[in-house]
């Protein structure tokens, strides 16, 4: 189909929204948040409203090419981008919180709605919606729940798929299914159909709304930061805060390179540098907490910490949380292009996984900034480098390899939060073996015959046949 | 654009911040209309990937400048500069053409006065309360005396000791909206400020600088000239995106500061009101002065000394469409997105409501809420300098 066929029939499905084919519309949405790579779809569209999304599903099988959903693009492995070109489907215009039911604690969403809109929405009656990525100024639910996101408060709070009571979704030719819904349980079966939609990566439906779970927000909050000379003395505080009773709902590491770079930022909050730091927050019933406080700041000075700082100020909070959360960003001052992995490896390994990063990225002469759940031990290593230089990549290619085969002897997964998307599809041999990956591929195929959505993503197996 | 552009495009790392403050994305929800949208197209063509095409130009001409997302970007990225490069350039090539209202009025800035002049009717016209432009809120200006010899005037009868400053009148502010300027007069000089407004000085640049034409550096190498010997603490601004612009012309040399901030420091004398004023202050904070001068908002003690009482308006650090000039160059943009804005005046508390902001171009846009019927219940709008004004002196 030549292109002006195709603008055709898309503004045929299409008459309210938008359609967007030319090559600088296009140029837009080459990229998600892994900005260095792109990747040309043949077209954009962006439905209207739930409905409009609907009749293009209807048609999208006759249109015979790749249709990848994408909600605000934030995503950090490659997701939601036309790896074999295509049609990407933008859910801006999918933002209605259509319900809310705040005796009950639940909601019911659209998939472009963002998290933060949500809590904007949520906050005045005392609720909140725990998953917290980094990118929740922006990112939407729909990615969310599409990445099964996390974030650093699910180390108590757990992750996406702990909070979807229910996914209503389309499939290829159109129909629509609900999987779960506002009782949430598992749907009219014994089995939990709608498990198989959450951290699906757009590869099984297109998802129109969610039913999701939401929590009374806690009482008091107290949030610690502890400085570290060495990475030993950290890991030990991380291990003795996992086992403490109260229970952190969140346990965060930045390294040395990562304080240096927040400091120089508008983000600046007085971080002294040179140091690990710890950015650990618990919560619940005033009670409760503060009586606790002083006891973790114990914990955190006995592992080794000379200087433990902590606060109950939502001011203090606020302005901590915002210069961990725009560490991707921050990124940008250092360098144009990086890359970021995801593992998550058993705690024991902590040290030992990140002292391997250090020393293959020294070797090779690769700068790597670190941030990331501790308490989850799921490592965030960012790769900085230059993408106009290709020999810098392959460079980065190797050492994330070399880790990732590090991460899963050690008994860890390739992906904690951000999917596995085509940046991480090379890796799944390492996980997966033939019998394993055939299972894997024909989950997908019962959906999606042809790997119409989102091909070329979690498998690279997974190519669109026209 | 010229592929040895040595500004940073590449220090964006796509991590996607800057899309929820961007109003032309909220307003569109199409990528390509937000900051890292748009700074994907220049980049590409920037590098020989794309071609120079309409599509681009559309996307460009659709930003209103208002740095929002400076103030979100943790790369640091200097939008507000490529942003501005790119507009002259689209501007130099015919991509970006500016309405003739603007081409107008840079060919009058260009020469001196003449802007001054030619506008000059439109403060008769404002003060017999004849209906005009949408624009152009009501008021009533002085027809022949211009800020300069009033602050001269003044500062003849209350000979004030305190602080040294000159006063950036603006160009439209002068020649349109003059009794704002002379408002701010009565203020600095009531709280003890020496005043000086050089006669020598002419637009800041701002309306060219966003509209893409050429002329600007003339400009600022004339204010550098009027306010270079004038030995004063700091220069004041009374319209954010004017000061901003002049602290890119003046500063580090000579520092630039909004009068309001100023005015914060030295803790302004309050104003009483009568127990039955009704008004009820609903503060907007201008983009410029946020994400332009880094100001943090309006300072409360500033906004406690207007004597009436205040809360900032709904999305006050959003844009309200006015980008400078964005009102007169996509005025149907500017329009939805103050529609968005303006709805809370509906049923905002006050009889009547002000909306009350610190810089003359919003006030403008605001107006236009109440003449094309975007909002139908009687509001005011007024610069906060007018509610601490103590009247003649």
């Amino acid at each position: 189909m030549n292109a002006a066929d195709l603008a055709r029939q898309l503004r045929a499905l299409l008459p309210r929204g938008r359609v967007l084919t030319s090559a600088p519309q296009l140029a837009g949405y080459a990229s998600d948040g892994l900005g260095f790579k792109a990747w040309l779809p043949d077209a954009v569209v962006i439905p209207a409203d739930a409905q409009e999304l609907a009749q293009f599903m209807r048609g999208a099988v006759a249109l015979n090419l790749p249709v990848i959903m994408r909600g605000a693009g934030t995503s950090l492995s490659g997701g939601p981008v036309a790896a074999q070109g295509g049609v990407v489907v933008h859910t801006s215009g999918l933002r209605a919180i259509r319900h809310l039911e705040a005796n009950g604690l639940w909601c019911e969403v659209e998939c472009g709605v963002s998290l933060q809109e949500l809590e904007q929405v949520l906050l005045p009656h005392g609720l909140f919606y725990p998953p917290d990525p980094s990118s929740g100024p922006v990112c939407t639910l729909g990615g969310n729940v599409a990445s099964n996101a996390g974030g650093a408060h699910c180390f108590r709070y757990g992750v996406t798929s702990n909070y979807v009571l229910g996914v209503e979704a389309l499939m290829l030719d159109g129909s629509l299914h609900r999987f779960g819904g506002p009782a949430g349980g598992r749907g009219p079966w014994r089995e939990d159909w709608k498990r198989f939609m959450i951290g699906s990566e757009g590869t099984l439906a297109a998802f129109t709304r969610f039913w999701l779970r939401l929590l009374p927000l806690p009482e008091k909050i107290w949030t610690f930061r502890a400085t570290f000379a060495d990475l030993r003395a950290t890991e030990a505080a991380i291990h003795a805060l996992v086992a403490h009773p109260s229970a952190p709902a969140a346990i965060e590491l930045l390294d040395p390179r990562a304080v240096a770079m927040v400091e120089s930022s508008q983000m600046a909050c007085g971080l002294p540098q040179g140091s690990f730091m710890l950015l650990v927050e618990i919560d619940g019933p005033a009670a409760l907490v503060d009586g606790r406080v002083a006891e973790v700041a114990q914990l955190l000075r006995d592992a080794g910490s000379g200087d433990v700082q902590f606060s109950d100020e939502a001011a203090i909070r606020q302005r901590l949380w915002k210069a961990r959360k725009a560490a991707g960003g921050l990124l940008g001052q250092l360098s144009p292009s990086y890359v970021v992995q995801d593992a998550v490896i058993p705690k024991r390994a902590l040290a030992e996984v990140l002292q391997l990063v250090y020393d293959e990225a020294d070797a090779a002469g690769i700068a790597t900034v670190n941030i990331f759940h501790a308490g989850d031990g799921n490592l965030h290593p960012n790769f900085l480098f230059d993408a106009r230089q290709p020999d810098q990549l392959e460079k980065v290619e190797r050492i994330s390899k070399r880790l990732m085969q590090r991460v899963v002897e050690v008994g860890g997964t390739l992906s904690g939060e951000h999917g596995i998307g085509n940046d991480k599809a090379a890796y799944m041999p390492m996980v997966f073996g033939i019998v394993g990956t055939r299972l894997q591929l024909a989950v997908a195929a019962a959906f999606n015959p042809a790997h119409q959505l989102n091909p070329l993503k979690v498998f690279e197996q997974r190519r669109f046949c026209a | 654009m010229k592929p040895e552009s040595k500004l940073p495009f590449s220090n964006c790392t796509h991590c996607g911040l800057c899309l929820p403050v961007c109003p032309t994305y909220q307003q569109s929800g199409d990528e390509n209309n937000s900051p890292r949208g748009r700074l994907r197209l220049w980049s590409e063509e920037a590098a020989g990937r794309l071609p120079a095409d309409p599509w681009t130009d559309f996307y460009s001409a659709q930003c209103l400048g208002c740095l929002a997302c400076e103030s979100a970007c943790p790369a640091h990225v200097p939008y507000g500069q490529l942003f501005e490069r790119t507009r002259h350039e689209q501007a130099s090539t015919g991509r970006f053409r500016p309405r003739l209202p603007l081409r107008l009025a840079a060919a009058l800035l260009r020469r001196g006065r003449l802007l001054d002049l030619a506008l000059s009717p439109l403060r008769l016209w404002r003060r017999l309360g004849l209906p005009l432009h949408p624009l152009l809120p009501p008021g009533r200006p002085a027809l022949w005396q211009d800020s300069a010899s009033y602050a001269a005037a003044l500062m003849q009868r209350h000979r004030p000791n305190g602080p040294r400053v000159a006063l950036l009148t603006g160009c439209l502010t002068e020649a349109a909206l003059r009794e704002i300027n002379f408002a701010t007069l009565r203020v600095l000089i009531e709280n003890n400020c020496q005043v000086v407004v050089p006669r020598q000085q002419v637009c800041c640049g701002a309306m060219l600088e966003h509209s893409g034409q050429d002329g600007v550096e003339a400009l600022r190498q004339r204010n550098r000239d009027a306010f270079a010997s004038l030995e004063v603490e700091a220069v004041l601004s009374n319209a954010a995106g004017c000061g901003f612009a002049l602290q890119k012309t003046l500063q580090p040399e000579i520092a630039v500061r909004d009068v309001l901030s100023f005015l914060a420091e030295l803790g302004p004398k309050r104003r009483q009101r009568a127990a039955n004023d009704g008004r009820r202050l609903h503060v907007d904070l201008p983009c410029h002065l946020l994400h332009g001068q880094r100001q943090g908002g309006i300072a409360p003690s500033v906004l406690d000394a207007t004597g009436l009482p205040w809360a900032l308006a709904p999305m006050a650090a959003e844009c309200c469409g006015s980008g400078g000039v964005y009102n007169v160059q996509q005025p149907a943009e500017a329009r939805a997105i103050l529609q968005r804005k303006a709805a809370f005046l509906e049923q905002a508390a006050g009889d009547p409501p002000v909306l009350a902001t610190a810089n003359p171009v919003c006030m403008m846009q605001w107006h236009s809420a109440r003449s094309l019927g975007l909002v139908n219940r009687h509001f005011e709008v007024r610069h906060v300098l007018e509610l601490l004004d103590p009247g003649p002196l």
